[in-house]
C-alpha cells in the first residue's frame, strides 16, 4: 500500500544513498568534461581505494580515520599513475577515443581480477560489522549513517563548486574543458590541469567508495557495476554538466530505489543497464564531442580534419 | 544547354551566433562554371557544406534539377548528382590511387555482400568498365604512371588532381570544388584548369571556390563574391576584381 | 581421446569467434565488446529450440545464429544513429544486461545453466564427426572473412574506416555497412555458440562473461588486427595458455582471476606495446590477384 509514509520513507533512503552515486557520477562527468575522456578505469581507482580501507580495518586492525587517509591516499595515487603513465602516454600516441575507453575498460577488468584473487569473491565491508543505530523522525526511519553521509557529499560539491569557480588552477580546469587548444595558447599548462582533473576526481572517487563501503557490500565487479550508473548519469545530465551528473545520479537513485516497489529484486541489476541504455538512445544531445583523435599526434599520411563543424566554420 | 542544374533559395545558417549564410540564393547551370571568391572566414566552404547536406541549413532549401534535397542526408545527395571535392583532399591512404578512384563510382556492385559472394561474372564485368573509366581519366590528367602508387606518396598537386578525378568518377551533374588549385602549380595547374573546362564542356555544372584570382580569371563564366556569409556581388570575374570596394573587403582585413 | 577432441573442438570456435570478432573491430573498425552475447544468444536459442521444440538441429542452429544476427543489428541500428562511440557502451550495458536477463529467466534455467541438450551427429557418427564439422567450419570462416576483405567489400571497408566523410561523399552509407557486417560478425559468433552448445550439452551464463570479451579481444589483438591468420593464431596461442595452466592444479577460486588476469593483462600489454599484434597488419587494402588492387613493392 503506498501511504506517504513509505514514499516519505523511500525518498529519503534514496537521497542518502545516492551520495555516492552522486560523487561517482561528478567524478566521471570531471574527467571527461576537462579532458574529454571515458575514463571507465574509474572503476578501477574505486576497487583500489575500497580494499585499501578494507585492508587497514579488518587486516591491519588500524582505526578508521587511519583507514580513511590510506584510501584517500591510495586513491590518489592510483588516479596519479593512470594518468602519467597511461592516459599521456595514449595520448601522445594519438589513438582513438574508443582505444581508450577500452583500454580503461580492461584496467578496471584487470584490477577486478587481481581483487578476486586476493580477496576473494565473497561480498565484503570495509567495517566487519554495520550496524548504525536509527532513529524515528515523524514515521521516518533516518540511519545515523544518512546525515553525516549527505553532508559530507555537499561539502565535497560545495568544496569542489568554489575550486572551480574562485581559484586560479579551477578556472582553467575550465578553461581547458571548454576549447584545450586555447587555453594552451594563454599559457595555460593543459597537462597539469589534466593531472589535476584526475586527483580531484580520485579524492571524490574515495570518498564516495568509502560512504559505499561503509554502508553497502562489495565485491571485486562492484567498481565496474557503479561504473554504469555513473556513465548513465553522466549522459543524461548532459555532457559537461557536473551538476547535471549529480543531479541525475540523484534521480537515477531514486528510481532505483523506489522500484522496489514495483520490480522484484532480481531485476534490479538489470535495472542499470536498462538505464544506461535509455540514457543513450533518449540522450544522444549528451555526446556531442567532435569526433577527434585523442591527443594530437597524427600518424595518418593524409591528414583529416577533425569534423564538418570544424570545416564549415573555416570558410 | 543552360538548364538550371542546382538552385540555393533563401539559405540561411547561424553557429552560435555567427552567421555562415545569409538569404543565399545562387543558382548554377549546365556547362558553365561559377567562381566563388572572397576572404577567409566569408562562408564559401559552409556553403558547400550546407548545400551537400553535410550542415542543416536554419532556412532555405536547395534543388538539384528541380527536386529539393532537403529531407536527403549527404550520400543520398551524392546519389542523386551532386560531387565534391575538399579543402583538405581526404583521400583513402589505405587505397591506391586507382583504388581511390574505383571507389568513386556510385554504384558498386562488388559493395553488396551478396554479390561478392555469388555473383562473380556481374563483378568482374562492372569492375573492368570502371578500371576503363579511371585509367582514361588518369591518363587526361598526365597521372596514368601513377595509377598503382599510394596517394600518400604523390606530391601534394596529384594528390589534388586525384581528388578532382575521383569526384569526377562518379558521373555528377553538379561539382562542386573546394580550392582545387591551393598549393598547386605546374604541370597539375594547367591539367586542373583543362580538366575542369572539359567537365563544364560535358554539361556538368561546376561550382569553384579559389583564391587563385588567374584561376578564376581564366576559367570561370561568372563571378559571386561572398562576405560575412553574405553574396555581396555578381558579375564576370574581371568585373568584380576591378571593383575596389570588393578589392578592400577581400584585402582590407 | 575425448578430451582432446574437447580441446580441438574449443580451438575450431575460438578460431570461428576471434576471426568473426576481427571482421567487426579490425575490418570494419567497429569497437564492441559484445561477442560474447551473441555466442550466449546463439547457444541459448539453438539448445532451447532443439530440446523444447524438438526443431532438427542443424535447422536449430541455424536458428541460432539468425537470432544473434537479429539482436545485434537491434543492437547496432539505435546505437550508430547516435554515433560510432556509442556503440561501444551500449555493447557492455548489452553484454552485461542480456546475461543478467538469462541468469534471471526460469526457462534459460537461470543461473544454473542449461543441461541436456540434445547432441548433434555424436550419436550416429562419432566425436570425430563433431570434429571435423567444426574444423570444417573453422576454415570456412576464415577463408569467408578473407574473401571479403580482399573484396571491393573490403576495399569500401577499408575507405570507411579511413574517412567516414569522404566515404560519404562518394555516395557511400557507412551506417550500412557497419550493421550488415556488426550483423555477420554477430551471426557467425551465434553460430559458433549453437555448435558448442550441441556438443558440451551444458550452457551456464558464467561460460559467457566479460572474461571471454577479454579473451577474444586479445586473440585478436595479440594475434594481429586485420589479419587473415592473427585471430587463428592467437586461438591457438590463447587456448594452450589455460590449458598450461590446468596442469598447476590450481583450484578453480584462484584459476578464474589467473586467467582473468592473463587475459585482461595481455590485452593491455599488447595494446600500449604493439597493437598491432603478432602478425602485423599493413596499413594499405590488398586485393585479390585477377580482380586487382593494391600491389605495394
Amino acid at each position: 500500500m503506498l501511504d506517504a509514509t513509505i514514499i516519505l520513507q523511500i525518498l529519503w533512503s534514496s537521497l542518502a544513498i545516492s551520495c555516492y552515486y552522486v560523487l561517482f557520477a561528478v567524478a566521471f562527468a570531471l574527467v571527461l568534461k576537462v579532458t574529454r575522456l571515458f575514463n571507465f578505469a574509474q572503476a578501477a581507482i574505486m576497487t583500489i581505494a575500497f580494499y585499501t580501507a578494507f585492508v587497514a580495518v579488518q587486516w591491519l586492525e588500524w582505526p578508521a580515520w587511519v583507514a580513511f587517509l590510506l584510501m584517500m591516499a591510495a586513491s590518489l595515487a592510483a588516479s596519479y599513475v593512470l594518468e602519467r603513465l597511461g592516459f599521456e602516454a595514449l595520448r601522445r600516441r594519438g589513438v582513438s577515443v574508443m582505444f581508450v575507453f577500452v583500454f580503461t575498460f580492461m584496467v578496471s577488468e584487470f584490477v577486478a581480477y587481481v581483487a578476486m584473487l586476493v580477496f576473494g569473491t565473497w561480498p565484503q565491508t570495509i567495517f566487519p560489522a554495520m550496524f548504525w543505530p536509527v532513529t524515528l523522525v515523524g514515521n521516518i526511519a533516518v540511519s545515523a549513517w544518512d546525515l553525516p553521509a549527505i553532508g559530507v557529499t555537499i561539502a565535497a560539491l560545495a568544496a569542489l563548486s568554489a575550486f572551480m569557480r574562485f581559484t586560479g588552477a579551477g578556472q582553467f580546469m575550465v578553461a581547458v574543458a571548454d576549447n584545450p587548444a586555447l587555453a594552451e595558447l594563454y599559457g595555460i599548462n593543459k597537462r597539469q590541469t589534466f593531472l589535476l582533473a584526475m586527483m580531484i576526481a580520485g579524492a571524490l572517487v574515495g570518498l564516495g567508495m568509502f560512504l559505499y563501503g561503509t554502508r553497502a557490500q562489495v565485491l571485486p565487479q562492484t567498481g565496474i557495476s557503479l561504473m554504469l550508473f555513473a556513465v548513465a548519469a553522466t549522459i543524461i545530465g548532459g555532457i559537461g554538466s557536473l551538476a547535471g551528473a549529480a543531479v541525475a545520479a540523484v534521480i537515477l537513485g531514486i528510481i532505483q530505489n523506489a522500484s522496489v516497489l514495483v520490480i522484484s529484486s532480481e531485476w534490479q541489476g538489470f535495472l542499470l543497464y536498462v538505464f544506461l541504455f535509455a540514457a543513450i538512445v533518449l540522450f544522444p544531445k549528451g555526446l556531442r564531442l567532435p569526433r577527434r583523435r585523442f591527443g594530437t599526434a597524427s600518424h595518418r599520411v593524409t591528414r583529416s580534419p577533425a569534423a564538418p563543424a570544424a570545416e564549415s566554420k573555416a570558410a | 544547354m543552360t538548364a538550371n542544374v542546382l538552385e540555393v533559395r533563401e539559405l540561411n545558417k547561424s553557429f552560435d551566433g555567427i552567421v555562415v549564410a545569409r538569404e543565399i540564393n545562387l543558382t548554377l547551370q549546365s556547362g558553365r562554371v561559377v567562381g566563388l571568391i572572397g576572404p577567409n572566414g566569408a562562408g564559401k566552404t559552409s556553403l558547400f557544406n550546407l548545400i551537400t547536406g553535410v550542415v542543416k541549413p536554419d532556412s532555405g532549401t536547395v534543388l538539384l534539377e528541380g527536386a529539393p534535397l532537403d529531407r536527403l542526408a549527404f550520400p543520398q545527395r551524392v546519389r542523386r548528382g551532386l560531387s565534391r571535392t575538399w579543402q583538405h583532399i581526404r583521400l583513402f591512404p589505405s587505397l591506391s590511387v586507382l583504388d581511390n578512384l574505383l571507389i568513386g563510382t556510385h554504384d558498386y556492385p562488388g559493395e553488396r555482400l551478396l554479390n561478392v559472394l555469388f555473383r562473380h561474372a556481374h563483378l568482374a564485368e562492372h569492375d573492368k568498365a570502371a578500371r576503363e573509366r579511371a585509367s582514361d581519366l588518369l591518363a587526361r590528367m598526365g597521372l596514368g604512371h601513377v595509377a598503382g602508387a599510394l596517394v600518400a606518396d604523390l606530391p601534394y598537386g596529384q594528390q589534388k588532381l586525384v581528388g578532382v578525378a575521383r569526384a569526377l568518377m562518379g558521373k555528377a551533374k553538379c561539382l562542386l570544388l573546394d580550392e582545387p588549385m591551393a598549393g598547386v602549380e605546374g604541370q597539375s595547374y594547367a591539367a586542373m584548369q583543362r580538366i575542369v573546362r572539359e567537365v563544364a564542356d560535358r554539361g556538368v555544372a561546376v561550382c569553384v571556390v579559389e583564391h587563385n584570382v588567374a584561376f578564376i580569371r581564366d576559367l570561370c563564366d561568372e563571378g559571386v563574391f561572398m562576405f560575412a556569409g553574405a553574396i555581396m556581388a555578381r558579375g564576370t570575374v574581371a568585373d568584380l576584381t576591378r571593383d575596389p570596394q570588393l578589392t578592400e573587403l577581400y584585402f582590407g582585413h | 581421446m575425448e578430451y582432446l577432441y574437447g580441446i580441438i573442438i574449443i580451438v575450431g570456435l575460438y578460431v570461428i569467434l576471434a576471426t568473426s570478432f576481427n571482421l567487426i573491430i579490425g575490418y570494419g573498425g567497429l569497437f564492441s565488446i559484445a561477442h560474447p552475447v551473441f555466442f550466449a544468444l546463439g547457444a541459448y536459442a539453438s539448445a532451447l529450440l532443439a530440446r523444447e521444440l524438438d526443431v532438427p538441429m542443424p535447422l536449430a542452429m541455424l536458428a541460432g545464429a539468425l537470432v544473434a544476427v537479429v539482436a545485434s543489428v537491434a543492437l547496432a541500428l539505435p546505437s550508430l544513429r547516435v554515433s560510432g562511440d556509442y556503440l561501444l557502451i551500449a555493447s557492455i550495458g548489452f553484454q552485461l544486461g542480456m546475461l543478467e536477463v538469462i541468469k534471471n529467466l526460469r526457462f534459460t534455467g537461470g543461473p544454473g545453466g542449461l543441461t541436456n541438450i540434445p547432441p548433434f551427429l555424436i550419436r550416429e557418427f562419432g566425436r570425430e564427426s563433431y570434429v571435423l564439422l567444426v574444423l570444417f567450419l573453422a576454415v570456412a570462416v576464415t577463408l569467408l572473412v578473407r574473401w571479403i576483405a580482399r573484396s571491393d567489400y573490403g576495399r569500401a571497408m577499408s575507405a570507411m574506416r579511413d574517412d567516414e566523410l569522404a566515404f560519404a561523399s562518394l555516395g557511400r552509407d557507412a551506417m550500412r555497412m557497419k550493421i550488415v557486417i556488426f550483423g555477420l560478425g554477430s551471426g557467425l559468433a551465434g553460430l559458433a555458440g549453437a555448435l558448442y552448445a550441441h556438443y558440451f550439452r551444458f550452457i551456464a551464463p558464467e561460460q559467457f562473461e566479460i572474461l571471454q570479451s577479454a579473451a577474444i579481444l586479445t586473440m585478436v589483438v595479440v594475434g594481429g588486427l586485420r589479419t587473415t591468420w592473427g585471430p587463428v593464431v592467437g586461438a591457438l596461442l590463447l587456448q594452450a595458455l589455460p590449458q598450461m595452466l590446468t596442469f598447476l592444479n590450481l583450484p578453480p577460486s584462484v584459476l578464474g582471476p589467473i586467467q582473468g588476469m592473463l587475459f585482461t593483462g595481455l590485452v593491455l600489454v599488447f595494446m600500449f606495446f604493439r597493437p598491432q599484434g603478432l602478425l602485423p597488419a599493413e596499413d594499405v587494402w590488398h586485393g585479390r590477384e585477377g580482380l586487382g588492387g593494391t600491389r605495394r613493392n
